[in-house]
């Protein structure tokens, strides 16, 4: 594999264009938290067809995706109604009209199933009191294989197990990460992780993009390596409205504005023009948001710094060498080791 | 261009390095594998990401690790992860691009005996199975490196599967990454590749100064010798003066390497005492 400087720091435009096909699979790296609503917003404005969605706990994320037209099914273990009890959620109406296909399963089963394809596996084991509940009975589009059992060799015990599922795309939205696609992400993980290393191509939005010592400084922050990343994005408030920690809280002002397209006749279709097809990029959403609501109310949400305590890194010796030129292991300078060489070591004529 | 002398310790690592191709992902071990990763990271694969199996991932080493998980050689690293991650979502799932491994015994198929010279428990141990056996079934590609090892008609114990009875038989058994398997093998002596086809162990360049004669005498089986045989690849000087900023201790064999090593913190012990 050879990776070229830079060459995966793109546009979001370009992002999607070049990575998510119509048919993908794709799945949100955020679980809840810091959404990846920039790259959710592009996906809709391309209007990619025939979508499977795997959104763990459906929020907005989940109901946009599907009022789109974009999704055709989904993989899911929660789903909010936004609607309300009245009007209900996009995503139940679109599944009661037919419009939309769903494999329900759990928390943890959902889960599982991405770990399973984050390791290479086939299946994996998850727990046996899944097998009296009709989330393992009742089956959706993966009919017989949406569960299945076998036996442990050990206990004799019969196990229920998941498929692995490796989506197309996964779509995330962190802190930082550096050029070459290693991603720094803090907060509430829940799914994250394994939603990410199960993909076999993931685009990651950040807040900031930072030199790589940044990253080096902090791998334990990392939670998906530069080599497993197709492309990087610098977008500054790519998880809006969503909160994301260190930088703002949950956009409580803007959820209400949601809140109320979801009750109106026909506000959906209002909102989506507005906000999503009438403005090419996060940057210019943001604009409109400060037109709309003032900048004192996005300056409301901005986080106070507390920062996490610095881990040390520090290590003893930078080279072989001290800082006067002596090597630690033989005591001599670089002239005295060619001397050592001439005098111990097996010379070779390579002429 | 190589404007200095240089040893057989030295003409080896720096094989190895040009092993790595910039941007590849590699696990590394202590020793000789580290060794080629710094030179190669400083000279043409400044990109590749060199990783060690505790979880220690794209590190810069700047001095020997004392042991996989020795976070004190490298300044940082960008990915912190663990070890069963390493092998189920790094190199089972198909991203790990080169492995490189150390050699005890190995047979004409690559298949290598890192245990026990016949069966436990009394017979004589080589090491242990450590990481070989999945990163030998997994990695893309596998670079092997034997000092003081054998090459053997049969092993007594086989502990990581190269290409089984030859053949397709790996590829066959749909248990390994495709296209996967040792594709070299470097020794004071001489490099050895694998028959595209019968995937049988052939020699394909001489050590300089060692004969066919002297490579044959090690080994059992009557070896195939490639029709061009090619030489080893020469070091040029960038290449020798990042192994020596490294790690000088590695120009020597490892024996002198100790000794040096031993004879300098004694004269340090008696200059501390005087202090």
């Amino acid at each position: 594999m050879v990776v070229q400087s830079g060459s995966k720091v793109m546009t979001t435009r370009e992002a999607i264009t070049q990575f998510v096909k119509d048919g993908d699979s794709v799945i949100t790296g955020n679980y809840n938290e810091s959404m990846p609503m920039s790259l959710l917003f592009e996906i809709i404005r391309q209007k990619k067809k025939g979508l499977t969605y795997f959104s763990q706990s459906g929020s907005l994320d989940g109901e946009f995706m599907v009022f789109s037209g974009s999704v055709d099914k989904m993989f899911s273990a929660f789903v909010h109604k936004w609607g309300g009890r009245e009007r209900g959620g996009v995503i139940e109406q679109y599944q009661r009209s037919g419009k939309l296909q769903i494999e329900d399963y759990t928390n943890f089963t959902y889960n599982a199933r991405l770990f399973a394809g984050s390791c290479g596996y086939s299946y994996m084991p998850v727990l046996e009191s899944i097998m009296d509940s009709d989330v393992f009975k009742v089956r959706g589009f993966m009919g017989d294989k949406k569960f299945g059992t076998t036996t442990c060799p050990f206990t004799g015990r019969t196990i229920p197990v998941v498929p692995a599922a490796n989506p197309d795309v996964c779509v995330l939205h962190v802190q930082r990460a550096d050029k070459f696609g290693n991603a720094q992400h803090w907060g509430g993980l829940g799914s994250t992780v394994h939603a990410c290393l199960a993909s076999k191509k993931i685009i990651v939005t950040c807040e900031e993009l930072v030199e790589s010592d940044v990253i080096k400084s902090s791998p334990h922050h990392t939670i998906v390596p530069g080599f497993r990343v197709s492309a990087v994005i610098e977008e500054p408030y790519g998880c809006h409205p969503f909160e994301l920690v260190g930088y703002r809280g949950l956009d409580t002002a803007m959820f209400s504005l949601i809140n109320q397209a979801f009750k109106a006749e026909d506000g959906l279709k209002n909102y989506f023009d507005e906000w999503v097809y009438g403005l090419p990029d996060r940057a210019a959403y943001m604009k409109h948001y400060v037109k709309i609501f003032g900048q004192q109310m996005l300056n409301n949400y901005q986080a106070r710094s507390y920062h996490s305590a610095p881990a040390n890194y520090g290590i003893p010796f930078q080279s072989g060498w001290d800082h006067n030129g002596i090597s630690h292991d033989l005591g001599v300078d670089r002239e005295g080791l060619e001397q050592l060489i001439e005098k111990k070591g097996e010379l070779v004529d390579v002429k | 261009m190589l404007s200095k002398k240089v040893t057989r310790e030295e003409l080896l690592v720096v094989a190895a390095a040009r092993q790595i191709n910039n941007g590849d992902v590699c696990i590394l071990g202590v020793g000789m594998p580290i060794i080629a990763g710094a030179v190669a990271k400083k000279t043409h694969a400044p990109e590749a990401v060199l990783m060690m199996e505790s979880g220690i991932c794209d590190f810069e080493p700047r001095v020997m690790p004392m042991h996989v998980a020795d976070a004190s050689a490298t300044r940082g690293y960008s990915y912190a992860t663990d070890l069963f991650s390493v092998f189920a979502t790094i190199t089972h799932a198909g991203y790990l691009d080169k492995a490189f491994l150390g050699v005890g015994q190995i047979d004409k198929f690559g298949n290598i005996n890192t245990s026990y010279l016949g069966m436990p428990p009394d017979s004589p141990r080589i090491s242990a199975a450590g990481g070989a056996p999945e990163f030998y079934a997994y990695a893309k590609k596998s670079i092997l490196t034997m000092r003081g090892g054998a090459f053997v008609e049969k092993l007594p114990y086989l502990t990581s599967p190269g290409y089984l009875g030859g053949g397709n038989e790996r590829e066959a058994s749909g248990r390994y990454t495709p296209g996967s398997g040792p594709a070299i093998l470097l020794t004071p002596k001489g490099i050895f590749k694998f028959h595209e086809e019968t995937k049988e162990m052939y020699l394909d360049a001489l050590f300089p100064g060692v004969s066919v004669e002297r490579v044959k005498a090690d080994i059992p089986w009557d070896l195939k010798v490639s029709d061009n045989l090619g030489a080893f690849p020469v070091p040029n000087d960038d290449e020798i003066a990042a192994l020596r900023e490294f790690s000088p201790r590695a120009s020597f064999p490892s024996p002198v390497a100790v000794q040096l090593v031993f004879e300098n913190f004694k004269r340090k012990m008696a200059g501390s005492k005087r202090n």
